[in-house]
């Protein structure tokens, strides 16, 4: 093949002591690139350019139909007078703040209560992570819908409490805790990742510590919490990320309006009906800019932080 | 000798500029197709299981006296519908043929993605002269209305005999429909309320404009009116707000999709008249009534019959010839007239209208349009571009004074804050 002259001809050139060595591994990188090749066109094709064409629309205002007319910084800047964004800000933060450390909690929680050894403990692994499988799915946003709707199973159920909240689906003050309540119960992937961290942690350890007199509030703290914090760092960087993505379910349950009352208005819905509904997509991309700008300086602070509670084995800390 | 890549590349390159070649030939006359080889036309409209079953069969009644062209249909639900649409414009690729609303028409019309109708052959012989030009911008036909619909109060007889309330003759002030509203809440006792608070109605606004002689947009793509007319408007009802005369916003949100007049929560509707089928379906009443809407001037009653639904075909279609025959006969065939019914609207096409047989609850809505004719008016002009957003911000708006979110002068605000940057925005 046409390849072969051009390698002859560069190891008789060379003198050095490692002419095959180095062929070979000319030979493995050409390999690695030729199989890489379709995922990079792909890459760049269908991420990078139109990442690059976005951050060009930022600037624009673009209604679909017409060339994109140049408007400097004027999306971003008008972004900060529209209450409309300011509300899905607003909505999707305390949808960040009170649901992922929930959702946290709630994997962790289980994942101990999974981690010891009993009967049919394959079953209620597989049980408890379905639900994050299925979650993100249009038909289960659908079913939640049902059930927290007027005279549904929730509100019946706690209606024999005697709690009469009627339907949370039609009232502003009930939608966000039926969001977060929807993505606790998604716990299933965490929990997974906390499952496999709580494995490693060795078991002498908490002999050791029994030995010692420590109750279990005393061992999770000393030696759990310690041992597992890289995988609880790793769970929280990941959730806040996907927290701020939530789509799905509040296009479903709110009919695609973000109601009532914009109680429902997410970042991304909003952003969607900018594009889609207004045909404002100079607009939507500069949402999706500043949420990218926003979203990599949160996990850098995460990042910093981590150095005061992360502890990884081999720390002479 | 050739070998087998030298084969490939052969046929490769060859085939790439024939390709090249025809695209760059003379432009595409529209394609015409046979009995054997037909050409297809893509063919898209929203609605409900209903109404892919009678399009279905209309498309097969098509495709049979049409043997040289195949329609390949395709539906969603409203609002998704746009948002395909705008992302098939943005790529180049709309449909061919595409049932339309008329709060869109000029956002695509006016920026050319729809086909100017006057430049094929479909018949508009049979058309109402007044009816016409709502598919009309600047002297080009972009859409032929299928049928018309005029706004009207929709009531449950059952219900009001059952609260020991009289029909409605539809001859009512604001005042006497408002009052008419708080009997039925105060009588309804919790389980029925009077209606959904019409004031939250675009159209029913509109209504009340050309009942005081304002118009809602002037010619330039300006609004015709102004704030205090808008806060005059969402004040009428501003006693009912929290009363039983109107149901909760609370319980409109848990019931979407369904509207709560089909859910039995309320005795009466402001809306189109249209809707009877579905409403009938949805409430599993046995007959609802229609009658005009309230006005203060009985001799105007702001009425006006609007084209329920537009036909039209994109721009870029390559088989004009073949999209014009398929319009043609979707609003002109008596046998697809007999396929919809009403459920389109009132056929707009005198041809259909006379070739189809209304009974029953169809025959009510064909009726009701009769009675309201002496004041009828013409129909409006599409709506300027970006009404489909203003639209959908009014209800929005409205519902979150329904909600306390905002005062009266606050929904004022808000609204014509996003209408007036919505209108420089399209400038």
């Amino acid at each position: 093949m046409t390849q072969s002259p051009t390698l002859s001809r560069r190891s008789a050139q060379s003198d050095s002591p490692l002419p095959r060595k180095s062929r070979q591994r000319g030979a493995d990188a050409r390999a690695g690139y030729t199989f890489l090749l379709p995922w990079l066109l792909g890459f760049i094709a269908l991420t990078v350019g139109p990442m690059i064409s976005s951050l060009y629309l930022s600037f624009t205002n673009y209604n679909l139909f017409e060339p994109p007319k140049w408007i400097g910084l004027d999306n971003y800047t008008t972004l900060f007078q529209d209450e409309r964004f300011l509300q899905s800000v607003g909505v999707t933060v305390s949808y960040v703040v009170f649901g992922t450390p929930l959702k946290l909690a709630a994997a962790l929680a289980v994942a101990m209560l999974l981690n010891s050894k009993r009967r049919g403990q394959g079953f209620y692994r597989s049980a408890f992570y379905a639900p994050s499988l299925i979650g993100a799915s249009v038909s289960i946003a659908i079913v939640w819908k049902a059930m927290f709707g007027d005279a549904g199973p929730v509100d019946q159920g706690l209606s024999i409490f005697g709690i009469n909240l009627g339907g949370w689906v039609g009232n502003p003050a009930m939608t966000m805790p039926m969001f977060i309540l929807l993505t606790v119960w998604q716990f299933g992937a965490p929990m997974v990742i906390f499952l496999a961290g709580l494995k490693q942690i060795p078991a002498d350890l908490y002999e050791a510590a029994s030995m010692d007199g420590a109750g279990p509030v005393r061992k999770f703290f000393n030696i759990t919490w310690p041992m597992l914090s890289p995988v609880i760092f790793f769970n929280l960087l990941m959730e806040t990320i996907h927290a701020f993505q939530i789509f799905n379910s509040a296009y479903i349950i709110s009919n695609g309006e973000g109601g009532p009352a914009g109680s429902t208005l997410f970042y991304t819905l909003y952003l969607y009906l900018r594009g889609f509904s207004d045909f404002r997509m100079g607009y939507a991309s500069a949402m999706a800019w500043l949420l990218l700008i926003v979203v990599g300086i949160l996990t850098l602070i995460i990042f910093r932080t981590s150095k005061s509670w992360v502890h990884y084995s081999g720390d002479t800390k | 000798m050739i070998n087998r890549r030298n084969f490939l590349t052969t046929v490769a390159i060859g085939s790439a500029s024939a390709a090249a070649l025809a695209a760059c030939g003379q432009p595409a006359p529209s394609q015409t197709g046979s009995a054997d080889n037909p050409v297809t036309i893509n063919y898209t409209w929203w609605g409900n299981d209903d109404r892919a079953e009678r399009t279905r069969k209309a498309i097969a009644l098509f495709e049979e006296k049409n043997k040289d062209i195949k329609v390949n249909g395709n539906f969603t639900d409203f609002p998704g519908y746009w948002q395909k649409r705008a992302t098939e414009a943005a790529g180049g690729g709309l449909p061919d043929v595409m049932q339309w609303d008329l709060s869109y028409l000029r956002d695509y019309g006016q920026r050319n993605q729809l086909l100017d109708l006057s430049t094929v052959k479909i018949d508009t012989s049979a058309f109402d002269k007044s009816l016409l030009p709502s598919g009309q911008i600047r002297g080009k036909t972009y859409g032929i209305p299928t049928s018309t619909n005029a706004f009207a109060v929709y009531y449950d007889p059952a219900k009001l005999a059952s609260l020991g309330i009289a029909e409605p003759d539809g001859s009512w002030t604001y005042k006497e429909f408002n009052t008419f509203l708080a009997e039925v809440g105060a009588k309804g006792n919790g389980a029925l309320f009077g209606s959904t608070d019409y004031t939250s109605v675009w159209w029913m606004f509109n209504i009340w404009l050309r009942q005081n002689n304002i118009e809602a947009f002037t010619e330039d793509g300006k609004l015709g009116f102004g704030k205090d007319d808008l806060k005059k408007w969402w004040n009428l009802t501003a006693d009912l707000r929290g009363t039983p005369a109107l149901v909760s916003e609370e319980r409109v949100t848990q019931l979407a999709p369904k509207s709560p007049f089909g859910s039995n929560a309320t005795a009466t509707e402001v809306t189109w008249d249209n809707y009877m089928a579905g409403y009938l379906a949805d409430s599993g009443a046995k007959a609802l009534k229609v009658v005009p809407v309230p006005s203060d001037d009985p001799d105007n009653l702001g009425l006006f019959l609007k084209p329920s639904m537009l036909m039209v075909a994109s721009a870029k279609t390559k088989n004009k010839d073949a999209a014009a025959r398929f319009i043609d006969f979707m609003v002109n065939d008596p046998e697809v007239g007999q396929i919809f019914k009403t459920s389109r609207g009132v056929p707009a096409s005198k041809t259909q209208r006379d070739g189809t047989t209304f009974e029953g609850a169809d025959k009510l809505v064909v009726d009701y349009e009769k009675s309201i004719e002496q004041y009828l008016k013409d129909a409006p002009e599409p709506p300027i571009v970006g009404f489909g957003t203003l639209e959908a911000s009014f209800k929005r708006v409205a519902s979150d004074l329904n909600y306390g979110k905002l005062t009266i002068d606050g929904a004022a605000d808000a609204w014509f804050k996003e209408a007036e940057d919505l209108i420089k925005q399209n400038a």
